[in-house]
């Protein structure tokens, strides 16, 4: 009995921080749901294997991209180079792979690659103390250069066994989320990961508390970078080849996936798993416009609408549940 | 001699029917039950700027035309925004929901490679045309040829100055391919006419405003230029501004279909040339999809000519100027007997 009691108050308290935790995000699990739903209504052959394994090849590279938007903007930090990053990742992969290095040699250089641009951001906007905005804009036009002199035009290759592995009709890639999200769990739970959001809600604070500010923030922009290289090489396996800018768009997308998510920008507030949700909201989305029949310019609109919506929804839930509160209380 | 007759007309229509057969089988990517009417899909890179306005404007129409004719159910039309990985999320949605054909202007060279080949290997005829891929996994592709292009505005250049002179070459931006081999074209004629002297080039964005400062800034250098070869059409309205606004002569002009240039031409009086990237091609690639589908056989490259625009036909662009936007292309006339003559070459 004095074991339950014991393992009673701890479990509740883990369980109410987790539900508070989530309470900005149930709105957007609400209308993800909706949309998987709606999808899945429109249509159905995503409920087969193959069909979900395309579906989830698709969310993949924004989910991690998104996640490597999150854990920065977690830390008060951001990335305007994510995109960026993203191509190098390709080409780097396309390219190694194509040589004698093969697929192993491939990935190491594309983990390489990732953490080296991701250290050396962190190091120059943590270390240098400069914003992040300005150094990660800089880093983009450095790292989308970089990807550029790599392959100037599209090319490369990556071998089919990869990329059908990878991108092929088993949901390999749902796998790996899974995993990355199950890592991700693991790290927060380290006294590094803890320190991230310590870092992020008030730096000044944690510090003082004896937080190794400046080592959690350097090591969550090496991981982010890491993470958006990789997204970079599964871009490649995907599409079989390097594109010097098939990565563009992968930062204002990530930054949308996050925000959508309930990531603020101040730091320190919102969960990796919003913005995991936000990114399938951000892919799905696409898909039932294109089931819905929409044309192209009812589907800039519907797009603003949505994101707007599922920003707007858990404000709204939270100002109807607050009057009620006091009411009650 | 009657058994002859009855095994000579065996015999022929074996032929015949075999033939038939291979006419069906002809068309690469095209399998398994595809019955008029037939569903398209149009996968745009990015539907904001004029001339791919424009190109679905010209899909649309020939979509309706063939709804008529009882070929086309439904055109479904998407918007990658620019982005790559959309377009192939796009395409992937219409290889699920089923389209007979997919139409393609690419958003980059390699990416959407293995979503193309999966929809040829699902049965789906694949048409790409203007920006290709470099995949043969599809039904065909549709262009004209960019090397051509530069070549043939060098030839007419050379020919306007008697061979010998003084010219500018304007060039669009630095590293992208239309820009590039439009210049390689023009490179081969410029060689071959040592008399011609490059005084200096340009490289800008296909727009009117930075061709137009360039300009001007070479015009202040150079007070004595016999030509100008432009090697895109809102270029060279950039330069006739340049030129009008110093009070220089106007010296013969290359360029293209784009309104503000061939109303300038006119206005102007200028010597000039242009051709085009005719926005029907889109058209064409909607034309070929259903040809394709209905079992016959179609080339896997369609190498559509440059159609020219001259001092003689340019009134023949201008009387159709107000069915165009002012930004936009003043393409050539097309119909199906043009698109099916483009078909039938080999």
């Amino acid at each position: 009995m004095t074991s339950a009691s014991a393992a009673g108050p701890r479990r509740s308290l883990y369980w109410s921080v987790q539900a508070r935790r989530n309470r900005g995000i149930r709105g957007l699990a609400v209308v993800v749901a909706g949309f998987l739903a709606l999808y899945a209504a429109l249509f159905p052959g995503l409920l087969t294997l193959a069909g979900f394994a395309k579906f989830s090849q698709t969310w993949f590279p924004l989910a991690l991209t998104g996640m490597a938007q999150a854990m920065l903007m977690l830390a008060g930090g951001i990335s305007l180079s994510m995109g960026a990053t993203v191509s190098l990742g390709a080409v780097v992969a396309a390219s190694v792979m194509a040589g004698s290095l093969g697929v192993a040699g491939g990935i190491a250089a594309v983990v390489a690659t990732g953490l080296l641009v991701g250290a050396a951001t962190g190091f120059i906007a943590v270390r240098l103390r400069l914003p992040a905005i300005i150094v990660t804009l800089a880093g983009s036009f450095i790292v989308g250069g970089a990807a550029l002199l790599v392959l100037p035009r599209p090319g490369g290759s990556v071998p089919p066994w990869l990329s059908d592995l990878l991108a092929g009709s088993t949901p390999t890639a749902f796998a790996l989320l899974v995993v990355v999200m199950l890592l991700w769990k693991l790290y927060a739970a380290t006294p590094l990961g803890l320190s991230l959001y310590a870092a992020g809600e008030n730096p000044v604070g944690a510090h003082r508390s004896g937080v190794p500010v400046e080592a959690a923030l350097i090591c969550a922009y090496a991981i982010s970078g890491t993470l958006a290289a990789l997204a970079g090489l599964f871009v490649a396996a995907q599409t079989g080849s390097g594109d010097p800018v098939i990565g563009q768009a992968f930062t204002l997308n990530s930054i949308a996936a996050a925000v959508l998510g309930g990531v603020g920008f101040l730091g320190g507030q919102g969960t990796m798993r919003g913005a995991v949700m936000g990114s399938l909201l951000l892919t799905a989305m696409i898909n039932v416009m294109f089931f819905l029949g929409l044309p192209p310019v009812a589907q800039y609109i519907a797009q603003g609408l949505i994101i707007v919506g599922a920003v707007a929804l858990p404000q709204v839930a939270e100002r109807l549940r607050r009057p009620r509160k006091r009411r009650s209380t | 001699m009657s058994k002859i007759s009855v095994v000579s007309a065996v015999v022929a229509v074996s032929a015949l029917m075999s033939s038939i057969d291979c006419a069906q089988a002809a068309s690469k990517c095209v399998k398994g039950e595809h019955k008029p009417p037939f569903s398209l899909g149009w996968a745009n890179i990015y539907s904001v700027p004029t001339w791919m306005k424009q190109t679905t404007d010209t899909i649309t129409q020939e979509v309706d035309q063939l709804k008529s004719q009882g070929l086309v159910s439904k055109l479904m039309i998407t918007d990658a925004q620019g982005n790559a990985n959309t377009q192939i999320q796009q395409i992937q949605s219409m290889i699920d929901a089923k389209v007979d054909a997919i139409l393609i202007d690419a958003g980059s060279a390699t990416a959407l490679n293995r979503v193309i080949a999966d929809a040829c290997g699902k049965g789906i005829a694949v048409l790409n045309f203007d920006s290709l891929v470099d995949t043969d996994e599809l039904t065909a592709k549709i262009d004209t040829d960019q090397l051509e292009w530069g070549q043939a505005a060098a030839d007419w250049m050379v020919k306007q100055i008697g061979g010998k002179g003084k010219i500018i070459v304007m060039n669009g931006p630095a590293g992208i391919s239309v820009s590039d081999d439009r210049r390689k074209g023009a490179e081969s004629v410029l060689k071959a006419h040592p008399d011609v002297t490059v005084l200096a080039e340009t490289n800008t964005e296909y727009n009117v405003a930075p061709a137009q400062e360039a300009m001007t800034n070479l015009l202040f250098a150079n007070s004595d230029i016999d030509g100008v070869l432009a090697l895109g059409g809102s270029l060279s309205a950039g330069a006739v501004l340049a030129m009008d606004k110093q009070g220089r002569a106007l010296v013969p002009m290359t360029g293209e279909n784009y309104r503000q240039f061939l109303e300038l031409w006119k206005d102007k009086g200028l010597k000039g040339w242009a051709t085009m990237q005719p926005n029907w091609l889109g058209a064409l690639a909607a034309y070929t999809a259903v040809q394709a589908l209905q079992g016959k056989d179609v080339p896997a490259f369609v190498k559509v000519p440059l159609p020219v625009i001259d001092d003689a036909s340019l009134a023949s662009y201008i009387d159709r100027a107000k069915d165009f936007p002012s930004d936009g292309y003043i393409y050539s006339r097309y119909d199906q007997a043009m698109f099916a003559k483009l078909l039938a070459q080999k």
